[in-house]
């Protein structure tokens, strides 16, 4: 191998590591969506089927009135779950995934809020 | 240009201004120190974006033996310029200036000539002309940017946090910072200024500022759109300020509380230090904290998978309410106690996976430092 070779093979190996961490960088940033779509649709799918079985009890006894009061608390369980999966849900980094499963008091304060 | 000086003075002056600079910049002429001579003495300023400080050699202080030939002014790298100084053999020193920028340093038998810059290419200074001031004891201020900015964000992901918050209204003076897994909040009574005030300082600038305030030394603060000042002694100190609104952190900080624990922070601090021996070299940096009200005791405990575990029983002066089992990271807790000193504390806990907090028993309210738990299921 002469050192023209060597060169252009250095160069080549260059560009395509280059281009491998940029698609690294891509593929996890996709992935990041899909987990958040992912624990996103999983609460909207528990949501859907709460409310289907409501709805067939409602339909048994219809007597029974909806809780109003309950169903403040119901968003509040909507917001711990996406924070129990890892995901911020305060303000401040709202959806970005929690690192090393730490707290957050923002939050905290969001989740028990009075 | 052209003066002479006592060295020791210059060193100190040059010390002070070099803090601001760093070799990492991408504004080739801020690796370098500018000096200026006039009627009144020199003045050194060094500059990195965020902070410049500036501070004067006066001539009429008879203690830096200054003695200027012909004013001017130059810019000299910094790196270079500061070490030949602290390096030449006499006590005083020569400088002069060319008028092609060659810069000759002399003393005693050692003579240097190296490349100066063209002053008139140096960033101006931001202009804060203001008249209200507020002025406070530099004792004081040193103390609430210790007890502050351990909390302040490392991360860039949201700016604003990497910065302490000031707000100055109603005779109050409050310090607050957070990274969001922490905060530290400091609170006194200040009555320098008719004046509402509300800006937010990085943790960085306040660090340099905090070593450069010597004791007992009054400091004075302007504040002007995005840029604050301190001037102390001879120096002026400017910082930028960080742009944006501070989340509101006063409904963070729990008022009600189901178990209190009161002891000596030096002693929890250094049975957590030893806890954290272990804890740091496991995976999830945690120490684990048990809490029996009955017995009046209180366990800490931290394991490592690989390494082996660690127990230890404390008596707190006092422990009151429910049970608790609480796990945190032990570098948290550290930075806060290590912030307290030798004072009795109280730590105040509502649930294992509710913030804590800690504050002197004495004058509980103007110190508070705010923990969240780790989960460990």
């Amino acid at each position: 191998m002469n050192n023209k070779e060597l060169y252009t093979g250095f160069k080549n190996m260059e560009s395509q590591t280059k281009l491998m961490l940029t698609r690294f960088s891509e593929l996890r940033e996709a992935m990041n969506e899909v987990l958040e779509k992912n624990s996103e649709l999983e609460i909207e799918n528990q949501h859907l089927r709460e409310l289907l079985e409501s709805r067939s009890k409602e339909d048994h006894n219809p007597k029974t009135q909806p809780q109003k009061t309950q169903k403040h608390s119901e968003s509040r369980k909507t917001l711990e779950k996406l924070f129990n999966a890892g995901f911020h849900v305060c303000n401040q980094f709202y959806g970005k995934p929690r690192e090393n499963g730490e707290g957050c008091m923002f939050c905290d304060e969001i989740i028990n809020r009075k | 240009m052209k003066f002479s000086i006592k060295r020791s003075a210059f060193i100190q002056s040059l010390n002070t201004v070099s803090r601001a600079i760093s070799s990492k910049t991408t504004i080739p002429i801020l690796t370098g120190i500018k000096i200026t001579a006039d009627s009144e003495g020199l003045i050194l300023t060094g500059s990195n974006a965020d902070i410049s400080i500036e501070t004067q050699i006066k001539i009429d202080d008879a203690k830096n033996e200054l003695v200027i030939e012909e004013e001017g002014s130059v810019v000299l790298t910094a790196g270079f310029f500061v070490s030949i100084v602290r390096k030449l053999p006499d006590e005083k020193m020569d400088l002069s200036v060319s008028n092609d920028l060659q810069t000759t340093i002399k003393s005693g038998q050692s003579e240097f000539t190296i490349n100066g810059l063209n002053a008139s290419n140096y960033p101006h200074l931001p202009e804060i002309d203001t008249d209200d001031s507020v002025t406070f004891s530099g004792d004081i201020f040193k103390e609430i940017i210790g007890q502050t900015v351990i909390a302040v964000s490392t991360q860039e992901s949201r700016p604003i946090l990497t910065g302490v918050h000031f707000e100055l209204s109603a005779g109050k003076l409050l310090a607050v910072a957070t990274d969001s897994h922490r905060l530290s909040q400091r609170s006194i009574n200040f009555s320098g200024s008719d004046r509402d005030y509300n800006f937010i300082i990085p943790g960085k600038s306040l660090n340099e500022l905090s070593r450069m305030i010597e004791e007992h030394q009054d400091l004075e603060m302007r504040i002007a759109e995005n840029q604050v000042l301190f001037i102390f002694g001879d120096t002026f100190f400017y910082s930028r300020l960080l742009e944006g609104n501070y989340p509101d952190t006063s409904r963070l900080i729990p008022e009600e509380s189901t178990t209190q624990v009161q002891l000596e922070a030096p002693t929890l601090l250094a049975s957590i230090e030893r806890a954290s021996l272990l804890s740091h070299a496991s995976r999830n940096n945690v120490v684990k904290l048990t809490i029996t009200p009955s017995d009046g005791r209180i366990e800490i405990t931290g394991d490592s998978p690989d390494v082996g575990t660690v127990e230890e029983e404390l008596e707190p002066e006092s422990v009151t309410g429910d049970e608790l089992e609480i796990s945190f990271n032990p570098d948290y807790v550290k930075d806060a106690l290590h912030s307290f000193g030798k004072t009795m504390i109280e730590i105040s806990f509502s649930s294992a996976l509710r913030p804590f907090t800690l504050k002197p028993t004495e004058d509980g309210d103007s110190f508070i430092q705010l923990v969240t738990p780790v989960r460990t299921f």
